[in-house]
């Protein structure tokens, strides 16, 4: 299954769900990447790594790692 | 019955998310009129205040740090979480305020309804409807309201609608006994009042503790009348309820379900034409970001250019530090050095004036010394805060400060550190895995903090011929570069022996909101530069000042008075003669003496020992002591000028070799770089960390290494033919 990981450089897509049992999973939440919601790869720095995606309006700096639990 | 106004006037707290207008609204209640105070303990910074006089509402409003949620992922958050419900010093608050961004509803509330589950007292107050507005919508009060069960106010803080009828809600939903109108006449003393009652607050430490300052006593006076009783305020947070992934998406779920509802569309206001436009332009309400951030984001993260800005934008700060810093240092020397020579022509040459020229002046010029680059660094630091940028330097080093087992939320204690590892180490707290919290506290004392720039000042300019100034300033930037190139490398030695800084294992993460461009707020950026720098001088100072008096203390006594042979000699001379046998003869010579056998390998002798020894407790220290011990009196000239005089003529007395030569220079240097020199450093340490553990393996280690670096630097410089 594709990831928020997996997305490219202003790429856009709609979270299908997110991994529960990862242990950033609670705060990625609180950030509000929930199911349903669009995001947006905005920035990625050297290394593509953290990444800046779009949420409900705000950008959130993750790290792929991370960015995997967003299922697309 | 009641003794005093400020022992019973209500407190109203204000949360909200990072950027949600909370801190505008605070000044639009408050003024400018607020003290910034700490958290007990801890860097969590709250402003408190009393409400302006026109509101006719005796009450105070406390700020409290952004959060956006009720499950603390960090010890930082976790200390604004916990005085939501009980604050230490001011008690339990009779109202919360949860500011909203209006345009932001659909992350905002989940703060709002985690509040409410907790079964807090709330009125929400909806902050930024102007940006809402130029999408075409605004959101209705009334539905909001009824949906979620709580008062709700739009408020245009630039304006101050809405202000009014906050202000009656709040009146509403404080108890009606809780109500102290405010009267004209009483003006100054509920002023005065206040002023003393935070004065106090601002004193008081950890130790002293007195829980619920003002609810405790109130409480006693009125038993079983009424919930103010601290016992009544503690909230129960429903861990299954904050934490559970489930339940979290389903109340989002709810929350866009509310949003759809209680947004409603202001056509009338809007040009048609251009609405259809903004429409398309937000096709799903609310999840666009800012464009100018974005647009800005693409060139300043960008994937190669983002490091070239980063790289520049550091360079630029480093170059301000030297830039500003340097001539300023030299002023408070220069003007120091006046003062001590003032004092020593009106005291004339006994205890007393050598008292107070070399013990009292000297230390609390080497107080001040310092001040100007904490200051520039802070602001600076500020600046870059408050536009937005800090956030996004974390998110591009996160990559390679991972590698070596730090995180990217290391950058900005890593920062602070170069201004001083008090503020520095506290900053930490942010970071929520602990093994990369603890392992960014121990390499913060490598960072080139501004208690050693007046020390290196000295030593290059020592080495730095005066036709090639320029030879001074790369010595310089070469220090700070290996500062912070040998805390990588003690970053990724110790993350080799992960076990060693703490055992269990902790899932390490990155996440970060990166806040909207905006152009930095000069009040609250010079506010805080304020606060760090008389955090600073409070916390050091007194340390400084009083180990300069018993460094003059060991050096002046017990011979005091020696009798030389006056024969056939100046005044001057025998001035002169007699400070030689003083020192020679006193308590720090013999404490010098004693750990001479330490010092030759080094190159050095008793004098620098025991000006070292002193540095242990303060860096910053060690130009003022070599000044007390080689008894350099600034006449007219600045101290370091003379310094540098009396050191190229200092002679090891018994080899009668040069004291201070290009090669023991370069050794102190590098024994500055490692040594844990702070005794603020280790207690700051100790208690972030909860041990003693860590700050004695910093200590051992870079002591060890300091001495160990400085013996193979000196001797090696010489077998290369250095002396």
């Amino acid at each position: 299954m594709k990831t928020a990981a997996d997305l490219k450089l202003g790429e856009k897509a709609i979270i299908k769900e997110i991994d529960v049992n990862h242990p950033s999973s609670q705060r990625l939440i609180e950030y509000g990447f929930t199911p349903g919601q669009d995001i947006e790869l905005i920035t990625q720095s050297l290394f593509n790594d953290p990444i800046a995606l779009s949420v409900r309006g705000s950008l959130v700096a993750i790290r792929k790692k991370e960015a995997d639990c967003i299922k697309i | 019955m009641e003794t005093a106004n400020s022992e019973k006037i209500p407190l109203i707290s204000l949360i909200g998310a990072p950027n949600s207008g909370k801190t505008t609204l605070f000044n639009c209640l408050s003024g400018k009129n607020y003290k910034t105070v700490n958290y007990p303990g801890s860097t969590v910074e709250y402003s408190v205040a009393p409400f302006l006089p026109k509101y006719n509402l005796n009450a105070s409003v406390l700020d409290t740090p952004g959060i956006i949620s009720l499950y603390a992922a960090s010890p930082d958050e976790q200390v604004s979480i916990d005085s939501l419900s009980y604050h230490p010093d001011y008690g339990a608050p009779d109202l919360i305020l949860v500011s909203v961004d209006s345009s932001q509803i659909s992350r905002h509330l989940l703060l709002v309804k985690q509040m409410i589950h907790s079964q807090f007292k709330i009125i929400v107050v909806l902050t930024m409807g102007d940006i809402l507005a130029r999408k075409g919508y605004k959101v209705s009060e009334s539905i909001l309201s009824e949906r979620l069960g709580c008062d709700v106010v739009r408020i245009n803080s630039k304006t101050g609608e809405g202000i009014e009828r906050l202000v009656e809600l709040i009146k509403k939903n404080l108890e009606p006994e809780r109500i102290i109108p405010f009267s004209e006449n009483k003006k100054e003393e509920n002023y005065s009042l206040f002023d003393s009652f935070f004065l106090k607050k601002c004193h008081h430490d950890g130790s002293q503790r007195r829980g619920g300052f003002f609810r405790h006593r109130h409480g006693g006076h009125h038993h079983g009348h009424h919930h103010h009783n601290v016992e009544h305020h503690r909230h129960h947070f429903d861990e299954q309820y904050l934490k559970d992934s489930h339940k979290l998406m389903h109340i989002f779920k709810e929350i866009e379900n509310i949003e759809r509802e209680s947004l409603v569309k202001i056509q009338e206001t809007i040009d048609p034409k251009k609405l259809d436009k903004v429409n398309k332009q937000f096709t799903i309400l609310n999840n666009k970001p800012d464009p100018f951030t974005v647009k800005i984001d693409r060139l300043l993260l960008h994937k190669y250019w983002g490091i070239v800005f980063f790289l520049l934008i550091m360079a630029a700060m480093f170059t301000c530090i030297f830039w500003l810093a340097s001539p300023l240092i030299e002023l408070i020397n220069t003007l120091f050095a006046f003062l001590a020579s003032s004092a020593s022509n009106a005291l004339g040459n006994n205890w007393l004036g050598d008292l107070v020229t070399h013990g009292i002046i000297d230390g609390i010029g080497a107080v001040f010394v310092f001040l100007p680059q904490i200051i520039i660094l802070f602001l600076i630091l500020g600046l870059l805060e408050d536009s937005g940028y800090l956030a996004r330097g974390a998110m591009l080093v996160d990559k390679p400060l991972s590698k070596i087992g730090l995180n990217g939320k290391s950058f900005v204690p890593m920062l602070s550190g170069f201004a001083c590892a008090i503020p520095a180490t506290l900053a930490t707290r942010t970071i929520s895995n602990r093994r990369e919290r603890f392992l960014t506290i121990f390499i913060l004392p490598l960072m080139t903090c501004s208690a050693r720039l007046p020390v290196y000042a000295l030593l290059v300019a020592f080495i730095t011929p005066v036709s090639k100034p320029w030879i001074g300033g790369i010595t310089m930037t070469g220090i700070y570069i290996a500062g912070i190139l040998v805390s990588v490398i003690v970053a990724a030695i110790i993350n080799r022996f992960p076990e060693m800084i703490i055992k269990e294992k902790d899932e390490s993460s990155f996440i970060l909101e990166l806040p909207t461009y905006k152009r930095p707020v000069w009040s609250i950026v010079a506010n805080n530069t304020y606060m760090n720098s008389k955090h600073y001088i409070r916390r050091a100072g007194p340390i400084i000042l009083t180990l300069s008096l018993v460094l003059w203390f060991l050096t002046y006594f017990p011979n005091s008075n020696p009798t030389v042979n006056e024969n056939n000699k100046t005044q001057e001379q025998i001035t002169e003669a007699r400070n030689e046998i003083r020192l020679e003869s006193s308590y720090a010579s013999s404490l010098g003496k004693f750990i001479e056998p330490v010092m030759n390998p080094i190159g050095l002798d008793w004098r620098v020992g025991t000006a070292l020894v002193s540095t242990f407790a303060a860096r910053e220290v060690f130009v003022s002591s070599l000044a007390v011990i080689f008894k350099v009196t600034a006449s007219g000239e600045n101290i370091q000028e003379s310094l540098l005089k009396t050191m190229r003529e200092a002679k090891i007395s018994s080899t009668g070799q040069q004291l201070f030569t290009p090669a023991t220079i370069a050794g102190l240097i590098v024994f500055f770089m490692f040594a844990l020199q702070c005794i603020s450093t280790i207690a700051i340490s100790h208690k972030e960390t909860g041990g003693w553990r860590i700050p004695v393996m910093q200590f051992v280690f870079y002591s060890g290494a300091a001495y160990l670096l400085t013996f193979i630097t000196v001797n090696g410089l010489r077998a290369l033919g250095i002396q």
